[in-house]
């Protein structure tokens, strides 16, 4: 069963459209990581589903229900913008809040439960205000785990966390999908770490979903390559490209899909030419995200 | 595999329990609701001792704070006013701040994942800030008595007549908070234009004006100020049950308008 589907949904501010019809798929137990540029509808797509905006067209459904179902509804957690909590309020109050909006019997063992998946026990009495950004972050993220979440939407939770916090982050979010079987929905613009989790991706575009693709089809797809920087390195390009794909890019030559490393350097050397630098790379969520962006522009 | 999920659709009292829940764990827990509570119970003291230095004589009897002696759509000065009708119009600063909260806090997001039908919101909010309004015509009510008792005003009155009026204006708590919670909505980006506007509602302007114009006439009743004034001194069990439909006809006709705009409207 697929969590979320999204069929050509469309949103429009003052006729101007935020989101042109995307079609969106994740599965159940995914951790989808939602790419694009600020303004190409990642937030409205998700606070269209919240239930947030209301769009123009489209149908959307959460576990084969329509979405404006109580009862699936019931079971969404999300931390969009911000954590939704008074900043005057402690951190503690305002999870009490949010389990007796959700009706939760055993509310103070849930609310425990949370603030230790967010390794925020100790401070359960602070004040809201008073909590740093990655606190207030961690928050949201409790706030949204509270009531045995079946689905997790969350918008950048990660912007402006610390490495340490963004490590933190990941290991929350691998947990929850782990232990609690939730299905995940993140938009970050921090390619690298969304990379390191993710399970699937949907690619935003100008409010069209421009590619969805598994993190697995994208692994099998992706291309490796072996920078080089030589004394000539016109010559090495001229010396290799008859059995190899390559490309000047950044002031270095880009050959493409090297099985030896060794063997290619060893035939350079025996051509005369001197090897400044060789490095090898595999192609990963930025550059395919950048050459789906190069794509669709072209 | 899969794990296969259920989902269980709450019902409209499990829904409401919970957003009813939050809002008086909200209210209970905000120092505002006892500041509210407090200015409630003050505001007689200042109206008997405004009435005692300067209007001598307007006041002739102590429960004459808390409902004129005879409905008055027509106001002649603010002594006439000036009675538990005031609760209303501290009630609309209270449920435009306690809703604006909401709004600004970004708490509202939450509900609003978890609440696929926006009427609990609207329903609950109407109820609760009722419930407040309730609070503060007790306060009042506390404080009427006490500062009539200083001021020394005599306190004959026709008990049921006294418990209808105090009873009627309390029943109209709740379409007045239904009405605050409609603008609210309206006006939920503009803080200050939803907070301006339950101020000037709440003083009974509108009818005031209109009631200039046709005079003291008991078909302003239909309104909520109109209503509010029909409870007074001399109530009896109609006026109440004019307190009663009123209240409850506006409270439906908000909630419904209330409950469709957010249905069609964005949460932002």
């Amino acid at each position: 069963m697929n969590a979320i589907e999204i069929r050509n949904l469309t949103k429009s501010f003052r006729g101007m459209y935020a989101l042109d019809g995307p079609d969106m798929t994740i599965p159940q137990g995914a951790i989808y990581g939602f790419i694009g540029e600020n303004g190409s509808g990642k937030s409205t797509t998700e606070k269209c589903i919240c239930g947030h905006l209301v769009p123009d067209r489209g149908k959307i459904t959460l576990f084969g229900r329509p979405y404006t179902d109580a009862g699936v509804r019931a079971r969404v957690g999300a931390l969009i913008e911000n954590a939704g909590c008074f900043p005057s309020s402690s951190v503690y109050n305002n999870l009490m809040m949010q389990a007796i909006n959700l009706g939760l019997r055993d509310r103070k063992e849930q609310i425990l439960r949370v603030l230790k998946i967010v390794r925020m026990e100790e401070h359960a009495r602070l004040a809201f205000k008073k909590c740093s950004l990655g606190m207030k972050q961690r928050i949201g993220i409790a706030m949204a785990l509270l009531g045995d979440p079946a689905l997790l939407i969350l918008d950048e939770p990660i912007n402006g966390l610390d490495t340490d916090g963004m490590k933190l982050m990941r290991e929350i979010l691998v947990d929850i999908t782990k232990n609690y079987g939730c299905t995940v929905l993140i938009s970050s613009h921090i390619l690298g770490e969304l990379e390191k989790i993710a399970t699937h991706y949907g690619i935003i575009r100008q409010g069209k979903m421009i590619r969805e693709i598994a993190a697995s089809e994208m692994e099998g797809r992706a291309q490796s390559y072996v920078s080089l920087k030589t004394g000539d390195i016109k010559a090495a390009f001229e010396l290799l490209r008859g059995d190899y794909i390559t490309e000047f890019a950044e002031g270095e030559l880009r050959v493409f899909d090297v099985e030896d490393t060794g063997r290619l350097s060893a035939f350079l050397l025996q051509n005369g030419q001197t090897i400044s630098e060789i490095k090898r790379h595999k192609i990963g969520l930025e550059e395919y995200y950048e050459e789906c962006m190069r794509g669709e522009a072209n | 595999m899969e794990a296969a999920i259920t989902f269980e659709r709450p019902g409209f009292v499990t829904r409401i329990k919970g957003m009813l829940g939050v809002d008086f764990y909200r209210l209970f827990h905000t120092p505002l609701f006892y500041i509210f509570l407090g200015i409630a119970a003050i505001i007689p003291a200042l109206v008997s001792m405004g009435a005692s230095a300067e209007t001598a004589g307007m006041f002739t009897n102590a429960w004459q704070i808390i409902a004129a002696e005879s409905p008055l759509y027509v106001i002649s000065d603010m002594g006439e006013y000036a009675n538990m009708n005031m609760v209303f119009l501290f009630g609309g600063i209270m449920v435009s701040i306690f809703i604006g909260h909401d709004y600004r806090s970004g708490y509202v997001k939450q509900l609003f994942t978890t609440h696929a039908k926006k009427e609990d919101y609207v329903i609950s909010k109407t109820l609760v800030s009722a419930f407040s309004m309730v609070c503060m015509c007790v306060t009042y009510f506390i404080g009427g008595t006490i500062s009539g008792t200083a001021a020394g005003l005599p306190f004959t009155v026709n008990a049921g007549s006294l418990l209808c009026a105090i009873l009627g204006k309390m029943l109209m708590s709740l379409g007045w908070a239904s009405l605050y919670t409609f603008i609210n909505l309206i006006f939920r980006r503009k803080f200050g234009i939803s907070i301006a506007l339950c101020f000037v509602l709440g003083t009974g302007i509108p009818v005031i004006g209109a009631a200039a114009l046709v005079g003291n006439s008991g078909a302003l009743d239909i309104f909520l100020y109109g209503a509010s004034v029909q409870a007074c001194l001399s109530s009896d069990i109609l006026s109440v049950l004019i307190c009663l439909a009123c209240s409850l006809a506006w409270t439906m006709i908000y909630n419904v308008l209330g409950s469709v705009l957010l249905y069609h409207r964005d949460v932002y």
